[in-house]
């Protein structure tokens, strides 16, 4: 029998397919050979093919836009939403309309062409999570702004494009998304009945359920969620409570980077490289004291980082209903990744 | 400068590229394979490879055997299982049921090679005649509160047979974005005493630029709030809010304009998948005064990625006032 689970934080229903239930194998994915040819934009030496940099984390005394940096900031080539402008924002008859302002930054995260963040040091990955942590930092001054989204499209079934070289993208709206106020009313309404985290819950279900823990690191725990919507879905939860992500310290980062390089590497073990998205799920920002809005945000919200990866196609009935359909019980997908050892990789990492 | 849409009945903000908009042939579509009809479960002569059939419209012939022009099937692998309780239970903070529903799958024509568009507006009736049907029948199982009938076409739109069908789901509860769509419309009907979809209706049509087509009883556009390039809905102009209480008048007129839109589809976007869903009430005593059914047909041409996944928000490189002209344009009948 098939069990249709319920995500306590925004009460999405997903079908979970006990019967059937699809292994790492069972997963056809099409390998995208092709990578750019000639110049990467991304590469080092290249820097003139891309805008003028944001912000560069480079060695002494080298010059910005050339060669000798670690971690790269350009504006996106094809901006979805433009930094200059007013928001000017209007009715166009029955319906609503504003300008589309906001930030949209590439965060190149090595100057090697190497298309996978799991392949990355984890000392290099702390510097691109040190990255994220500024850079928001920076764009909570522009009062324009209300969210600020740190997302990563990897492989061509995942959005990204056919340049594989790691990266990933910023993007600040002028708009609190819908798809985040659905967290936050979920947790804030969990809130009011409990007075406790539901986040903070999940991770103490989690760890006495055992059954859907990938891993344990110092201070983070990886988890294929209870009512995961897609086959090997992951969830990254700091064990610390925290609402946003941008005030982790120095020592977390350090922690978070080996964490989230030992979950990509599982996944990449597990299913031959497989394209995916992570998205750092985090409070908005707070310029207004809206009548009782945010006033329990820093006790009900949880900052963490959800990656899926893509290994099967969304249809009609998912986007009929906002109701998913996995094939893979969570249960099935942890035990599968939690045997994948990627210690050598986390310890040559180290070196 | 793009511009950012709310969608008033959602909430739901679109990022619509109104600086470099895409036009038809500014997507890069995969051309599925042909697929073979000896290996196709849904072709005349392999019934014996679906289960049993619960409707069916036939000239001649057995019972599960060749001879129909349309057969609507219990899906041989269904998401949801027609025996059994709900069962909900909680488990520690968690919640479930079993996996409780129907799933069935109407075969609009015996013609492996024939997609929805160039079946003929008869055989497009009988399908709509069969949807109403098989909801009306499925309404009289308690467990059930909603109905979704969907299509996906194409390999990208999530399609695993290229033979033509339909997929009709009954679930044990409301779906979220059903829920959502039902309450935004509520909102609206309380605060203006008006439906907003009959609202969008008349503001589509004095705006114009937006209106692919329309005949007597329905009206086809790109909604101001497309979320998809070339998404496209058809709204009846009655305003009611159940699917499959349609009059019978009405369905000749649907068949017309469900043609009409899916060729001009089908001819604009050089064949492209799609997923359509029948946007309806739940199974409910009361009737939702407030609602009004419709559908909605999404060309898949892009990809959605971590921004769509985290937010919500989605970017739709064509404007629908771009969008509707390339569909007008495009021929339907030579003419």
């Amino acid at each position: 029998m098939p069990q249709l689970r319920k995500d306590p934080i925004i009460g999405r229903w997903v079908i979970i397919a006990t019967e059937r239930a699809k292994r790492p194998g069972d997963f056809l994915i099409t390998k995208e050979k092709e990578d750019i040819k000639g110049k990467c934009p991304f590469c080092h030496g290249n820097e003139k093919e891309t805008p003028p940099e944001i912000y560069a984390l480079r060695k002494d005394g080298a010059a910005s836009n050339k060669p000798g940096w670690d971690i790269r900031v350009v504006p996106s080539i094809a901006p979805i939403l433009k930094i200059e402008g007013n928001l000017d924002r209007r009715g166009v008859g029955m319906y609503d309309a504003i300008n589309g302002i906001g930030a949209h930054e590439v965060i190149i995260e090595t100057p090697d062409h190497i298309a996978n963040t799991a392949e990355l040091p984890v000392g290099q990955i702390e510097k691109v999570l040190n990255t994220y942590v500024f850079r928001i930092k920076d764009l909570y001054n522009d009062k324009r702004f209300k969210y600020v989204l740190v997302f990563k499209n990897y492989g061509w079934a995942a959005g990204g494009s056919k340049i594989n070289h790691a990266r990933s993208q910023i993007i600040a709206t002028p708009v609190n998304p819908k798809r985040v106020k659905e967290e936050l009313v979920g947790a804030r309404k969990y809130f009011e009945f409990k007075e406790r985290c539901i986040f903070c819950d999940i991770i103490k279900q989690e760890l006495k359920d055992k059954v859907r823990v990938v891993a344990e690191v110092d201070g983070f725990v990886v988890i294929s969620p209870f009512a995961a919507r897609f086959p090997f879905e992951l969830w990254i939860l700091p064990k610390k409570h925290n609402c946003d992500f941008y005030k982790l310290e120095q020592d977390e980062i350090s922690k978070l980077a080996a964490t989230l390089k030992l979950a990509l590497c599982k996944l990449s073990k597990g299913l031959n490289d497989p394209p995916y998205n992570f998205v750092i799920h985090t409070a908005p920002f707070r310029h207004t004291e809206k009548h009782g809005y945010w006033k329990t945000i820093d006790r009900d919200y949880h900052w963490h980082i959800e990656i899926i990866p893509r290994l099967t196609q969304m249809a009609g009935f998912e986007w009929g209903t906002g109701f998913y359909i996995n094939p893979t019980p969570p249960e099935e997908a942890a035990k599968a990744l939690k045997e994948i050892s990627c210690e050598t990789e986390l310890a040559l990492a180290e070196k | 400068m793009s511009e950012i849409r709310r969608d008033p009945i959602g909430g739901r903000w679109v990022i619509v590229s109104t600086d470099s908009p895409k036009g038809p042939t500014d997507f890069q579509l995969v051309k599925d394979p042909e697929t073979d009809p000896e290996k196709c479960p849904f072709c005349p002569g392999h019934e014996d490879q679906t289960p049993p059939e619960v409707l069916v419209s036939r000239n001649g012939g057995h019972i599960n055997g060749p001879g129909w022009n349309l057969r609507v099937v219990p899906n041989k692998f269904p998401a949801l299982k027609i025996e059994g309780d709900l069962g909900n239970e909680g488990i520690g903070m968690f919640d479930m049921m079993n996996g409780v529903g129907a799933h069935e799958v109407i075969i609009e024509t015996p013609d492996h090679t024939k997609e929805m568009s160039q079946l003929s507006k008869q055989e497009i009736e009988a399908t709509i005649f069969a949807y109403k049907n098989r909801c009306l029948d499925l309404r009289k199982d308690k467990r059930f509160e909603y109905i979704l009938l969907f299509k996906n076409h194409g390999k990208s739109a999530g399609a695993s047979l290229s033979h033509s069908h339909t997929q009709l789901i009954a679930l044990p509860m409301i779906p979220k974005n059903v829920q959502e769509e039902l309450s935004g419309a509520e909102h609206y009907y309380e605060y203006k005493e008006r439906c907003i979809y009959c609202d969008i209706i008349r503001q589509e049509e004095q705006y114009k630029k937006c209106i692919v087509v329309a005949n007597d009883k329905f009206v086809a556009f790109c909604p101001y709030v497309s979320r998809f390039s070339f998404e496209t809905w058809i709204v009846p102009r009655q305003h009611f809010a159940a699917f499959d209480y349609i009059e019978p008048e009405a369905i000749p007129d649907l068949a017309d304009i469900l043609k009409n839109v899916l060729t001009r589809i089908h001819k604009a976007l050089k064949s492209p998948s799609y997923n359509f869903i029948i946007h309806t009430s739940p199974i409910e005593d009361r009737v939702r005064e407030e609602y009004h059914w419709h559908i909605e047909i999404m060309p898949k041409l892009t990809r959605t990625a971590g921004f769509e996944w985290g937010t919500g928000f989605y970017i739709n490189p064509t404007p629908p006032e771009i969008a509707a002209k390339f569909l007008r344009q495009a021929k339907v009948n030579g003419k």
